[in-house]
Formats: structure tokens, C-alpha cells, sequence
């Protein structure tokens, strides 16, 4: 019995050296062009932390703009530090290129016909500009 | 404003192969988008990218998202420089440009995404894929003011393997990170290749090809690139780390541990790196 005892013992000892010997490193890994980019360059560093702080705003804003969460997600996901600053920093202020209809304002109507003419606009299909 | 035509440009150019998607409602994004990757051999539909790039509360979608959906598409995407002479050089070069103009004035903004194709130095014209019109011209004036009121944004969507004519590399290194981080390390060699045909001493670029070398399985590849990356940039903690890792795992420890003691001495950010690396060389099952 007191052998038994004695035997456990000694096991259980034995496997928590085991178990430090045993214990792995941290794993030895290769040094990637983003990590050695991100390092040489502060302002980029500082773009990361930013960028992790606010990509859950950024995805939080994409949802309540009508991006379903899935989408929103992956959206998030694809985004550089940069951009993902950018659109946390900017996201509604940023041009939105998508062709929307301007308010037909018989006043904006006849300023946008003459900034054609004069090729400073492009909105209707039907102006021509004056070449100068 | 293009004063005089750029040096050795051709006074006439068209990408005629480009394909044609005509926009549904606000989404000249998603077209635009899908005619570029087509022209980079990548086929997507536009209401596959609609999921990806529209915005519908903003009825439109936004610069950064076009860029990450390029990427996300299998593309090198990249912004090319704001300016009309490297907007001529890269279609002359054969990648149409996606342009974002404000059509109207700053305080009725009419914001859309369009794909320059061509030019005409003689005509003084651009010629544009552009919402339901499959080719359109523009007089170059008219498409600097419009144009000009995003800042001359403009990105190319490149099959990888290909860069844009005009890229720095600064801008190039990046994007080229940014395409790993999508689609993988083994995915981005070809990209990194091309980009060390350009600047062969760029230290991220030259791990940039060891690691997807690696990634891909091919430790030897790997080893010959961290090898240049030592050579150009001596004193550089993770090339001599990168080496020194490669070339444990072909076995070669003696050299392998050489390489990271040197990087060990370097001292610098690296270091816990560094002796992770030393610890896995020492822990290697020693060769018979």
C-alpha cells in the first residue's frame, strides 16, 4: 500500500518533469515582407493599431448602411490598415461612385446644361462640349 | 492639364478586348469592376461583386472597398498615380484604368466609376466604357475637370504576375502585401517576382518571394531568395532570421545556426524572433 502510495508519487512527479521537458518553445516562424514593411514604417504601425481598434466601427457602420453581417464581415476582412483607416476615418464622407439621379431643380438643371457646354461637366448624354 | 504628350507615347491607343458589362441602377461600381478583372483574364460577373463593393444606404460604392475587392478577386490592384500622363502610359501599356469622375460640380455631386480604354492625342479624346455605353469618347478637358474633383483617383486590376507601367515602389510594396494577405503567400510569388525585376534590392520584396517560395514548398527557392536578401541588406535581423530558418529546414543546421547568431548579434526588434529560431535549430533532430 505505502509502496503503492510511494510509486504514484514518484510518477506523478517524474510526469511533471516530463511535462517540462517537453514544454515547446515559442514556435519558430519566418519573418514576413508585411511584418518587416509594417516595422520599418511608423506611420503604418500606428495605421495597424488604429485599424484594429476600428474595424469592428467600420463593419458596425457598413451594417447600418444595408450591408447584411456576413457581407459586412468579409468586407471588414479584405480591408488593408490603410483602408480600413480611411473608411473608419471617412466612411461618410467618401465619394460613393453609383450614377445617383441629382434633384431635377430647374436651377441646377440650366447651370449643369452650361458647365457641359463649356466641358466642365458631363452630366446629360445629350451635350456637346466647345472645343477650345 | 497634359501640356504635350509624354515622351514615346503613342498618339493612339484603344484596349478593344476589355469587356463590356452595362450598369444596373448605381452600380457603375460593380461593373466597372467586373470589366477590368475581365480584361485581367479574371471572369466575374458585376452582380458578383455587388455583395462586395455596394454601399446601398450610400447608393454607391467606395474607393477602398473597390481595391480590396480587386484583391479579393484574385487581381494586383493598385492606384495609379494622380495624373493624366500616367493614365495615357498605363493604357498604352494595355491596362485599362478605373476612373472615378464627378460628372457635375462639387455641390450637386454626380460620383461614377468608369474604365478608361483608349485615347486619342489627335482628337484630344478619351475613350471610356462607361455606364450602359459600351465605348464613348471624351474630350480630354472635360475628362480632367471631371476627374480632377476626386483627386484623379484612378486603380488597375492586374492579372499577378503583371505591374502597372507607372508604379513607385513604395506603392508597389504595399499592394503586393496586401494581395499576400488575400490570397496567401504561395498565391503572391509571381507578384513579388515581377516586382524584383523592377527594384532587385527591395528587402520586403525579396522575403516577400522567400516566404510564398516556402509557402508554395519549395525550401530551396526559398533559401536562394533569403540568400539575395542577405546579400543586398547585410545587416538585416529578419533576412538572416528568414535564412537561417530556410536552411534549418533543409537540414543544414551548421549553417543555419550560423546565420542566426549573426542575426542574434544584430540586436534591434527582432531578437525573441530570432531565438525562436535558434531554439528550433538546437531542438532539430540531428542528422545521421
Amino acid at each position: 500500500m505505502r509502496h503503492t502510495m510511494k510509486r504514484l508519487i514518484t510518477y506523478f512527479v517524474a510526469a511533471s518533469f516530463a511535462c517540462l521537458g517537453v514544454m515547446q518553445p515559442a514556435q519558430a516562424a519566418l519573418i514576413g515582407a508585411g511584418q518587416v514593411v509594417a516595422a520599418a514604417d511608423a506611420q503604418q504601425n500606428r495605421a495597424h493599431i488604429a485599424a484594429l481598434l476600428e474595424r469592428p466601427a467600420v463593419q458596425a457602420r457598413l451594417q447600418e448602411l444595408g450591408i447584411g453581417k456576413a457581407d459586412a464581415q468579409q468586407r471588414v476582412a479584405a480591408l488593408t490598415d490603410d483602408e480600413a483607416a480611411a473608411l473608419a476615418d471617412k466612411i461618410d464622407s467618401l465619394p460613393a461612385g453609383g450614377d445617383g439621379v441629382i434633384g431635377a431643380l430647374i436651377f441646377v438643371f440650366l447651370v449643369l446644361l452650361v458647365t457641359d457646354i463649356l466641358g466642365f461637366t458631363k452630366v446629360f448624354p445629350f451635350t456637346h462640349p466647345v472645343r477650345r | 492639364m497634359l501640356r504635350e504628350a509624354p515622351a514615346g507615347l503613342p498618339r493612339q491607343a484603344e484596349l478593344a478586348a476589355t469587356p463590356f458589362f452595362p450598369q444596373e441602377r448605381y452600380q457603375c461600381g460593380p461593373a466597372a469592376l467586373a470589366m477590368t478583372l475581365g480584361a485581367a483574364g479574371i471572369d466575374v460577373a458585376p452582380e458578383a461583386l455587388v455583395p462586395q463593393v455596394y454601399v446601398p444606404e450610400r447608393e454607391g460604392s467606395l474607393p477602398p472597398e473597390m481595391l480590396a475587392a480587386g484583391r479579393r478577386n484574385g487581381a494586383f490592384s493598385m492606384t495609379v498615380p494622380p495624373r493624366l500622363d500616367a493614365l495615357l502610359a498605363e493604357v498604352a501599356a494595355g491596362n485599362p484604368v478605373l476612373v472615378l469622375q464627378n460628372l457635375s460640380l462639387p455641390w450637386v455631386p454626380l460620383w461614377h466609376y468608369s474604365v478608361v480604354i483608349g485615347y486619342d492625342l489627335d482628337r484630344t479624346e478619351l475613350v471610356l466604357r462607361s455606364g450602359t455605353t459600351a465605348r464613348t469618347t471624351m474630350a480630354l478637358s472635360t475628362f480632367e475637370h471631371t476627374w480632377a474633383r476626386s483627386q484623379s483617383w484612378g486603380m488597375v486590376t492586374l492579372a499577378p504576375g503583371r505591374l502597372p507601367r507607372t508604379a513607385q515602389e513604395a506603392p508597389t510594396v504595399a499592394a503586393a502585401v496586401a494581395f499576400e494577405q488575400a490570397n496567401g503567400a504561395a498565391a503572391a510569388r509571381r507578384v513579388y517576382a515581377a516586382a524584383l525585376e523592377r527594384w532587385p534590392q527591395d528587402l520586403a520584396l525579396l522575403l516577400g518571394l522567400g516566404n510564398s517560395a516556402y509557402a508554395a514548398g519549395n525550401v530551396a527557392a526559398a533559401v536562394d531568395a533569403f540568400r539575395r536578401a542577405v546579400a543586398a541588406h547585410p545587416d538585416s535581423a529578419p533576412a538572416l532570421n528568414d535564412l537561417a530558418f530556410a536552411l534549418n529546414a533543409m537540414g543544414r543546421r551548421r549553417e543555419a545556426r550560423a546565420a542566426a547568431q549573426k542575426a542574434l548579434s544584430l540586436g534591434g526588434p527582432w531578437q525573441e524572433a530570432v531565438r525562436d529560431t535558434l531554439r528550433s535549430i538546437d531542438a532539430a533532430p540531428r542528422r545521421r
